[in-house]
C-alpha cells in the first residue's frame, strides 16, 4: 500500500517460511483500491514474527486486525504499520478461514502487544478463536451474550437475561436480508453434504 | 466460551523498601462505568494493595451501539450521521475520513474550495476538541476554572459550525464530493477574528495550567509511555508524539491539501518531567491548538470563490474492493477498512479503526505499580471518548 514492494515481500515469504504459500491480490484499478497480500491461516505467527524482525523491511507496529465474513469464506485482515520517518510503510496481511463452524487461527500477541485487544474483537464479532491468546473473552458484548453479530448469517437473539432486546418489527425491514444469506448458507452445506 | 476472567494473583509491583513492608491482601476497586475520571462509560477494574495498583483491566462496551452493523444496512450517504456519533466530540474529523473512503473508491474530485473549507472545519474541530481535552484533563486533577474557560472558547467553535450546518455536535456537514452549505463572508471573518483571541487564550491557558506547580507535580514523570511501548501497542496520535516520534500523517503521508500549508508537528520535548509522560502529552495537544490555528490562516488566506460540491452520481455504487483509508484526528490515527462487493448500494463491511481503542489497551500496562491518583492523571492524558471504543 504504502512504500512496499509486495510481490517481493511474498516471494521472500514463500522462501523463509515454508507452506506461507503468500499470494498477491491487486485489484483493478490501483488508483481506487488497496493491494493486499495473503498467507495461510496456520502459518500467521510465523508471517508475523517474520514480518517484525525482518532487516531491511521491518514492520514494527500492528494498527487494526479487522475481520471480513464473504459466507463462503471469512477473512481477517491484519494491517501492519511502519513507525519511521524516514520511510513508512503499510500493508494490508490477510487470512482465509474456511471452516465457519470452529474457525482457529493462532495469537500474535506476542509479536504485537497490539493484538491482544484486536483479536478479542474478532473473537467477539466473529466467533474466531485464537489460540495461545492471554484472556480471551468477549470484549463489547457482554459475557454471556449468544451469537457473532457480525456474520452475515447473524440473527439477534429476542431477549437477553429477560430484557427484550429484539421484539417483533423494531428493526428495520432491511433485515430480510440476514434470512436471505441463511438461506444461501443453508443451499451451500446442502450442495456439499451431497 | 471463556466468559471468566481467570489469571491467578498478580505479580505485585515493589516501588521500595518501605512499601515492600506496607504490603497487604489486595483489593478489588471499580472505577466507573460512572466515574467523572472515565469520561463517559468505561469501567476500569483495579486490583489495589493499599494506594497502589497492582492490576487494571479495562471493560469496554457499554456504549456499543452496532455501528459497523448498522452500517452494512444503509446506503453510502446515510452511514455519515453514523460516523459523527463516534468521536462526538471531533465528529467533523470523523465524517471527512469516512467521506474521503468513499471518494477514494468512488474516484471523485472535490472542488479546491470543499477541500479547503474541509481543511478549515476540520483544523476548528480539533482545536475544540483539543480545549475539551484540556478542560476536563484539568477537571480530573481537581481544577475547575480551565473547565470553563475551555468552554468560552470551544462555544465560539460551535457556534459557527452551527449557522453552517443546523448542528452543534452531530453535524452531517462534510458529503461524499464536499461539503453540503458555503460559509458566508461574514462567518470566515468570524473564523479570523476566533483566531486572534484564540492565540491569546492559549497564552492564558499556559499561565493558568501548564506550568502550574501543582499540575506539574501530578503530571510530570507520571504514566510514562515509552517509544516501544507505543510501537507495540500501536499508539498514534499526541500519545506517540508525546513520546517522541515526529509522526503526523499530515506531513508523513500527506492527503487532501496538506502539502501546501506550512505547519510544525510538535512533540514531547520533555521541557517539564520526561518524554513520554501525562504532562508531555497535555502539553503537545496544546501546541497543537497553536498549529492549527496557522493552517485556519492559510486556509483563509487561500480561498476563492467557487463551488464547494463536486459532481457525484445519484446512486453511488463503488467497485469490487477495499480500501484502508487514515486521517490524522485529534486522538490518533482513524481509520476504515470498507470492503465493497461491486455494484452494492451499501457497505459489505465498515471496520473503525479507533485511536482510543487502541489506547485503553495500553493501561493495564502502565498502571502497575501507579498510586490510584496517578492513574487518574494517566487515564485522562490519553484524552478517550468512549463512542469511538465501543462503537
Amino acid at each position: 500500500m504504502l512504500n512496499v514492494d509486495l510481490n517481493k515481500l511474498a516471494e521472500l515469504l514463500n522462501n523463509q517460511i515454508s507452506g506461507a504459500n503468500a499470494t498477491v491480490h491487486f485489484p483493478e484499478d490501483l488508483k481506487k483500491c488497496d493491494p493486499s497480500l495473503t498467507v495461510e491461516a496456520s502459518k500467521i505467527f510465523q508471517v508475523a514474527q517474520f514480518l517484525k524482525s525482518h532487516p531491511e523491511t521491518p514492520f514494527n507496529s500492528l494498527h487494526v486486525i479487522s475481520g471480513v465474513d464473504y459466507v463462503d469464506w471469512m477473512e481477517v485482515a491484519y494491517v501492519l504499520t511502519h513507525y519511521s520517518l524516514e520511510n513508512p510503510r503499510q500493508m494490508i496481511l490477510k487470512v482465509k478461514l474456511t471452516d465457519r463452524v470452529n474457525p482457529v487461527l493462532d495469537s500474535i500477541v506476542k509479536v504485537y502487544a497490539a493484538a491482544n485487544f484486536q483479536e478479542r474483537e474478532v473473537f467477539d464479532m466473529f466467533g474466531i478463536r485464537f489460540n495461545n491468546h492471554p484472556d480471551l473473552r468477549r470484549i463489547l458484548c457482554p459475557d454471556d451474550w449468544k451469537g457473532w453479530p457480525l456474520r452475515k448469517d447473524y440473527v439477534a437473539q429476542k431477549d437477553y437475561n429477560g430484557m427484550a432486546v429484539y421484539p417483533d418489527g423494531k428493526m428495520n425491514f432491511e433485515d430480510r436480508e440476514f434470512i436471505i444469506r441463511q438461506d444461501m448458507i443453508k443451499k451451500a452445506q446442502e450442495a456439499k453434504a451431497h | 466460551m471463556q466468559t471468566r476472567w481467570d489469571i491467578g494473583e498478580p505479580e505485585r509491583p515493589t516501588i521500595n523498601e518501605e512499601t515492600e513492608q506496607l504490603k497487604s491482601d489486595l483489593l478489588t476497586l471499580n472505577m466507573g462505568p460512572q466515574h467523572p475520571a472515565t469520561h463517559g462509560v468505561l469501567r476500569i477494574e483495579i486490583w489495589t494493595d493499599s494506594e497502589i495498583v497492582a492490576h487494571a483491566i479495562p471493560h469496554l462496551g457499554y456504549l456499543h451501539r452496532c455501528m459497523e452493523k448498522h452500517a452494512e444496512n444503509l446506503d453510502f450517504r446515510g452511514v455519515i450521521p453514523f460516523v459523527d456519533r463516534l468521536d462526538y466530540l471531533a465528529s467533523m474529523n470523523m465524517e471527512w475520513t469516512y467521506v474521503a473512503a468513499i471518494e477514494k473508491m468512488l474516484g471523485t474530485e472535490v472542488p479546491r474550495r470543499g477541500e479547503l473549507l474541509r481543511i478549515m472545519t476540520a483544523e476548528l474541530q480539533r482545536i475544540g476538541s483539543h480545549l475539551m481535552a484540556f478542560g476536563t484533563y484539568a477537571l480530573d486533577l481537581g481544577a475547575f476554572t480551565p473547565f470553563l474557560y475551555a468552554f468560552e472558547e470551544r462555544e465560539k467553535i460551535l457556534r459557527l459550525f452551527e449557522e453552517v450546518s443546523g448542528a452543534r455536535l452531530l453535524y452531517n456537514y462534510i458529503w461524499i464530493g464536499g461539503v453540503w452549505n458555503d460559509w458566508t463572508d461574514e462567518q470566515l471573518e468570524r473564523v479570523s477574528q476566533f483566531c486572534d483571541t484564540m492565540e491569546i487564550e492559549a497564552k492564558k491557558y499556559h499561565e493558568l495550567v501548564s506550568m502550574n506547580k501543582i499540575f506539574v507535580q501530578r503530571t510530570a514523570n507520571v504514566g510514562v509511555f515509552s517509544l516501544d511501548d507505543c510501537f507495540n501497542y500501536g499508539a498514534s496520535g499526541p500519545v506517540l508524539r508525546g513520546s517522541g516520534l515526529k509522526w503526523d500523517l499530515r506531513k508523513v503521508a500527506p492527503y487532501s491539501l496538506y502539502p501546501e500549508f506550512d505547519f510544525d508537528v510538535p512533540v514531547g520535548e520533555g521541557e517539564v518531567g520526561v518524554v513520554g509522560d501525562c504532562w508531555n502529552r497535555y502539553y503537545v495537544r496544546m501546541k497543537e491548538v497553536i498549529e492549527s490555528i496557522k493552517i485556519i490562516r492559510q486556509v483563509l488566506n487561500k480561498l476563492e470563490a467557487g463551488p464547494v460540491m463536486g459532481k457525484v452520481p445519484k446512486v453511488i455504487k463503488l467497485p469490487k474492493g477495499e480500501v484502508y483509508l487514515r486521517h490524522e484526528c485529534p486522538r490518533g490515527e482513524l481509520a476504515f477498512h470498507l470492503v465493497s462487493e461491486g455494484d452494492a448500494k451499501k457497505p459489505y463491511r465498515l471496520k473503525v479503526k479507533s485511536p482510543c481503542f487502541t489506547h485503553i489497551s495500553m493501561l493495564p500496562h502502565v498502571a502497575p505499580g501507579q498510586m490510584i491518583a496517578d492513574f487518574v492523571a494517566t487515564v485522562g492524558s490519553i484524552d478517550i471518548v468512549l463512542g469511538e471504543v465501543d462503537r
